[in-house]
């Protein structure tokens, strides 16, 4: 009987997974078209770059009813000979979560000479740090992302290598209302309370409709069941489902970082 | 995804955060006077482009300009042209002083607890929220955010108090408390800051931020909400004692009424 349950469990994470693939696969695309066109590029530019990544990310930013609403590619710094530090990335200007229409997309505006006031070495953030050290995507997020979009967003970055050096990375934003909505399906039918979250334990959607988007699931041994998720994804494999005391099951959805807490 | 690239100075950030309502050139001329005045915005830093400006304010060029025109008359920018050209702002101790204190004594009591009050209900809220939501990555980045404050200077501890409250809003996971948070620090921080001028209540932000701190590790909601409201009460206290020694000393020997000295 808990062994049945825990085989549904793994159905439902790996279902899950199967809503969050489509854009990994989407993301894994722009890296292996960028990793083609750079391998040969001798004197890369930005001036040459930018038109490209907006036309590749372009597409699936207008594509109607996509997860994504930001995307594009990010240098790594002395890359690129015309842009030491450098962000091409696009925003959708639509909401259509919120019922506003697709309007085209505009560039997000970052500050990358390193000298200004307000530029951030971004090599120091979660999206780029865990990519570079793990050489593989990761999940950044939910996050409130108040300077592009004032919305609340997963980012999900993977490495663009070059012989063996990260040259930068490709990544895309999705809001986590979509997100949710998009899982609700997945979620509906099962018989205990499914609990998505982040390996920090952060809820990104719940069949207890109590449970909040954002909050922190607190269950005794949570922390101790994710924390081999996060060294999982470190070593590029997908780690195993582990029962907390309560009878609850943490099972890893694919290799999202997500996990699926089934009570 | 960019949005930690703006946490190095999240005070900054919000100088040049779309204005609300009606993009009138006084509230552009009246966002970056409170920039300068207050130190965010440091001596020689160069302002964006008229162009740049009125975009990211989301308002006219023709409106940037005219700010840029009142803030050059007010002595807080100076525009060098040619190719390394552009605004550069001019901080000056006792113009900077001056405008302040203007923007204290033309608001009544009143107005002042107001707009404290509603602070305190927007970064209160946050902090609550916070304490129940925040991971140890986010305890972290306030740990970080305390660590390089800056309290040698009013301008260095505003940028932080700005850092510190940007933070704790976003860890309470809220968007719209966020929007709020970011709003009421481009409109009021220079004013309901005034008083890390001295040095008393520099210092006061820091034993703030390390409650907060220990009230989210602790994840007591309560605790981190009292201590950022009593916290901001202070400023508002400081700020009428200051309004009422400004009065005092400009107003002519018989009682005046309230809010009528500007």
């Amino acid at each position: 009987m808990t062994q049945a349950l825990a085989t549904g469990a793994a159905a439902i994470a790996r279902r899950i997974a199967d809503v969050i693939d489509p854009v990994f696969a989407l993301i894994d695309g722009w890296q292996q078209g960028l990793q083609a066109r750079l391998a040969s590029e001798p004197e890369p530019r930005a001036a040459d770059l930018d038109p490209a990544v907006a036309a590749t990310v372009a597409a699936e930013l207008d594509r109607p009813g996509t997860l994504i609403t930001g995307a594009g590619f990010v240098a790594a710094p002395g890359y690129l000979v015309d842009a030491p530090w450098h962000l091409a990335w696009w925003l959708s200007d639509g909401n259509p979560f919120r019922g506003v229409p697709a309007r085209g997309i505009r560039r997000l505006d970052a500050v990358s000479d390193p000298d200004a006031e307000s530029f951030r070495d971004y090599t120091t953030l979660e999206w780029w740090r865990v990519p570079e050290r793990t050489g593989t995507r990761h999940l950044t997020g939910p996050y409130v992302d108040y300077l592009c979009t004032d919305d609340y967003t997963v980012t999900v970055t993977t490495p663009v290598t070059i012989d063996g050096d990260m040259i930068g990375l490709v990544g895309a934003d999705m809001y986590v209302a979509r997100l949710e909505q998009a899982l609700a399906p997945v979620l509906r039918d099962a018989d205990r309370t499914l609990t998505v979250v982040n390996a920090s334990g952060r809820i990104v959607a719940s069949t207890d409709p109590h449970r909040a988007t954002g909050a922190l699931l607190r269950l005794e041994g949570l922390p101790d069941a994710l924390a081999p998720l996060r060294e999982a994804e470190a070593e590029g494999r997908v780690g195993g489902a582990v029962r907390l005391p309560s009878g609850a099951d943490v099972v890893p959805c694919g290799d999202t970082s997500l996990a699926l807490v089934a009570e | 995804m960019p949005h930690a690239t703006a946490r190095a100075d999240a005070a900054r950030a919000v100088v040049f955060s779309p204005l609300e309502g009606a993009g009138r050139a006084e509230l552009v001329e009246q966002r970056l006077t409170d920039a300068i005045a207050s130190g965010v915005l440091r001596d020689g830093e160069r302002l964006p482009s008229e162009a740049d400006l009125a975009k990211l304010l989301g308002v006219a060029p023709v409106t940037a300009r005219e700010a840029l025109v009142a803030l050059r008359h007010k002595g807080l920018v100076r525009t060098r042209r040619g190719r390394d050209g552009g605004s550069f702002v001019t901080y000056d101790d006792d113009v900077s002083l001056r405008l302040t204190e203007e923007r204290v004594r033309a608001l009544s009591r009143i107005e002042l607890r107001d707009l404290s009050l509603h602070y305190a209900a927007i970064a209160g809220m946050a902090a609550e929220v916070a304490a129940d939501r925040a991971s140890d990555d986010d305890l972290q980045s306030l740990v970080e955010i305390d660590a390089r404050a800056d309290l040698a200077t009013p301008g260095g501890a505003r940028r932080a108090v700005g850092r510190f409250q940007l933070e704790v809003a976003a860890i309470s996971q809220s968007p719209r408390l966020v929007h709020e948070e970011l709003r009421l620090q481009a409109e009021t921080g220079a004013l309901l800051w005034m008083c890390l001028r001295e040095q008393e209540y520099r210092d006061r932000t820091r034993e703030h931020r390390l409650e907060v701190i220990a009230a989210i590790r602790a994840a007591d909601g309560a605790s981190a909400r009292r201590s950022t409201t009593t916290h901001i009460g202070s400023a508002v206290e400081w700020l009428i004692d200051e309004k009422v020694r400004l009065e005092a000393a400009s107003a002519p020997p018989i009682a005046h009424e309230e809010g009528s000295a500007s």
